[in-house]
């Protein structure tokens, strides 16, 4: 048997973990594993005062599980890629782990006050489209489906927390769930 | 329509050159690196990428302002994006007056560059737009237009360079959908006359009188419904080349008109006592064997012969299997583009099923085969499924008649395939013919058919 893994590192609540599990089940049709992740202080990068994603996911490929077909890491922090400003995640694109970031998910990053459901239906979206990424799907044009490229919060919550029918048809025929043994 | 568009990232820092490198594929673009400016120029002459971003800052003598230039004079279209870390004022003047179309900072905000690209790209793809719809308004193919690496096309486009100046009449034959309209376009557009008009008429789609009248024009009150003067194609295309399609299909009457305009450049309108003097070159197009046709009475003889000046034969779609890769990948290309779907190519096993298919309606169908396969599909690539009713519309292949014999000729080949297919049994194959076992020997004897 086969799963999808789901971790999360030390300061990411509980509640958004099951909530990013349960949407992923759904989604993909797979079973869906919890797995514990050390905290990533390795990948703070001083100058930036952010965490590298690039170690992050070099750490997740070694974390995950023998019997993982994919690992997605949940963090509370701010990730970068050397040439962005921050991303919201980061996929090995056709690889097998990704990682995302809730710190720029929240509400009170923009100096509004908190709000737990946008956050978690902000996360939901966020796996779904960066495991979409390591199972092979790029952008999708349409705006509302959760393989839609966002670059800011706004765009993320146009979206729905579901792949469109193409993306869908798509991911159909690389996420069968694998053959019983 | 982003796979159809590559972007070429140089950067000496391999992190940086492959995050952005990473961050584009995943936008859909197809994206290599180079780690410097020599590099980058190799690549840039092998293709032409649709965008280029090169940092500015680069070891090894050639910075990125450099590197621009350079690949501006290979490309002087190319859209270049500068980016670096160290802004100042000077620098990015410097870079926009050397032809850079932005100048960015990194670490850039993801959102800055995801509009900036997609800008570039939706003016990419409206000049590409552009220049399909003007090809396909004006029909205006070259020699070059034509797909192929099938060395009996290579001589025919060869030889249509070479007789596109002279005037000699041209017989183009060749099955239905093989491209004999293209090749006569080809033809004209490459020689002197490109400037004037080329004028198509099917033959086949008219009855005598009208094509007559089509053909040669008609005076005023020359028949019920002459209203006035008409000029004909071949006044229209005066100065250029007149393109008779179907030839083959035309009535005696109007082959000996024909033969008359050939020889003598000239010609009366229908009704009309004046003639008419036209500087045209002839390029007719049939899928008859004309030889044969001319060889057993059905066509003139002299005709042919007149119009037989210069011969090309295109050569069926399955006689140049390795071609049927190169169309089908420009049909994707195109169509991409005319349907606005993001489809990038053919798997291997579509393009098996292709390869293997007949194609008894030559190019034409196999790129309504593509087109179809497109508007269904749901993936990047067109895949075997998407090609299932190849597979169909060759099980349900009818047979057809072979026009050109004759009833009793037609009447023996039955009676001696059902024979075979009865292994000989003369009662079952009555049955299947439906007519009595004594009228099966009868017809038998008199075709010669052994049991």
């Amino acid at each position: 048997m086969k799963f999808l893994y789901v971790g999360a590192t030390p300061e990411v609540e509980r509640g958004a973990l099951e909530a990013v599990r349960d949407r992923m089940a759904a989604e993909f049709g797979l079973p869906v594993r919890e797995l514990a992740l050390p905290p990533i202080d390795f990948a703070w990068d001083a100058a930036r005062r952010q965490y590298g994603s690039a170690e992050v996911l070099e750490m997740l490929m070694r974390a995950c599980p023998g019997d993982g077909i994919k690992l997605l890491g949940v963090t509370g922090r701010d990730l970068f890629i050397p040439v962005l400003t921050f991303v919201y995640g980061h996929a090995q694109l056709g690889g097998r782990v990704a990682a995302i970031s809730l710190a720029r998910l929240r509400q009170e990053f923009y100096g509004l006050p908190p709000n737990r459901e946008v956050l978690l239906e902000r996360a939901r979206k966020e796996a779904l489209h960066e495991t979409g990424h390591v199972f092979g799907l790029v952008h999708c044009a349409d705006r509302q489906c959760a393989m839609s490229l966002s670059t800011n919060v706004g765009q993320i919550d146009r979206k729905r927390d579901a792949f469109c029918a193409g993306c869908a048809a798509r991911l159909g025929r690389r996420a069968q769930p694998p053959p019983k043994e | 329509m982003k796979t159809h568009w590559q972007i070429l990232v140089v950067d000496d820092e391999e992190v940086m050159c492959e995050s952005l490198a990473a961050w584009l594929r995943e936008d859909g673009y197809q994206v290599d690196t180079a780690s410097g400016g020599r590099t980058a120029l190799d690549m840039a002459r092998q293709r032409d990428y649709a965008i280029y971003f090169v940092d500015l800052k680069m070891p090894g003598g050639m910075d990125g302002i450099e590197t621009m230039m350079q690949i501006r004079r290979l490309h002087p279209d190319a859209s270049i994006i500068i980016i670096t870390a160290y802004a100042t004022v000077d620098t990015a003047i410097t870079a926009m007056k050397e032809g850079a179309q932005e100048y960015i900072v990194k670490p850039c905000n993801p959102e800055e560059i995801s509009l900036l690209v997609s800008r570039i790209i939706k003016v990419k793809n409206l000049q590409r737009e552009n220049s399909i719809l003007r090809k396909k308004l004006a029909r205006q193919y070259c020699v070059h237009d034509v797909i192929t690496k099938n060395s009996r096309m290579q001589q025919i486009l060869t030889l249509a360079g070479e007789i596109a100046s002279l005037r000699s009449t041209v017989l183009i034959q060749g099955e239905s959908g093989t491209g004999k309209e293209m090749v006569a376009r080809a033809i004209h557009s490459s020689g002197e006359r490109a400037p004037k008009p080329f004028v198509a008429v099917s033959c086949a789609a008219l009855a005598e009188t009208l094509l007559e009248s089509e053909l040669f024009g008609h005076e005023k009150g020359a028949f019920t419904g002459a209203n006035q003067q008409k000029r004909g194609k071949f006044e229209m295309a005066d100065g250029g080349t007149l393109f008779l399609d179907e030839i083959g299909d035309i009535s005696p009457k109007l082959q000996v008109d024909l033969l008359r305009v050939l020889q003598e450049r000239t010609f009366y309108r229908v009704g009309g006592s004046e003639e008419v003097r036209v500087d045209v070159r002839v390029i007719a197009a049939t899928h008859v064997d004309l030889q044969q046709a001319a060889a057993e009475g059905r066509f003139r003889e002299d005709l042919f012969y007149r119009l037989n000046v210069i011969q090309i034969v295109i050569p069926p779609l399955r006689e140049r299997r390795e071609d049927i890769p190169l169309l089908a990948g420009h049909f994707v290309e195109r169509l991409a583009h005319e349907l606005g779907k993001d489809i990038a190519g053919l798997s291997d096993g579509a393009l098996r099923i292709l390869m293997d298919y007949d194609w008894p309606g030559n190019v034409r169908e196999l790129e309504n085969a593509v087109e179809r396969a497109m508007v269904t599909c749901r993936g990047r690539n067109l895949e075997e499924g998407d090609f299932a009713f190849l597979a169909h519309n060759g099980a349900a292949k009818t047979w057809s008649v072979p026009a050109g014999m004759t009833m009793q000729e037609m009447e023996k080949r039955l009676i001696a395939a059902t024979l075979q297919s009865t292994d000989g049994n003369i009662k079952k194959a009555a049955a299947v013919l439906d007519i009595d076992r004594s009228t099966l020997y009868e017809k038998m004897k008199r075709y010669e058919i052994e049991r």
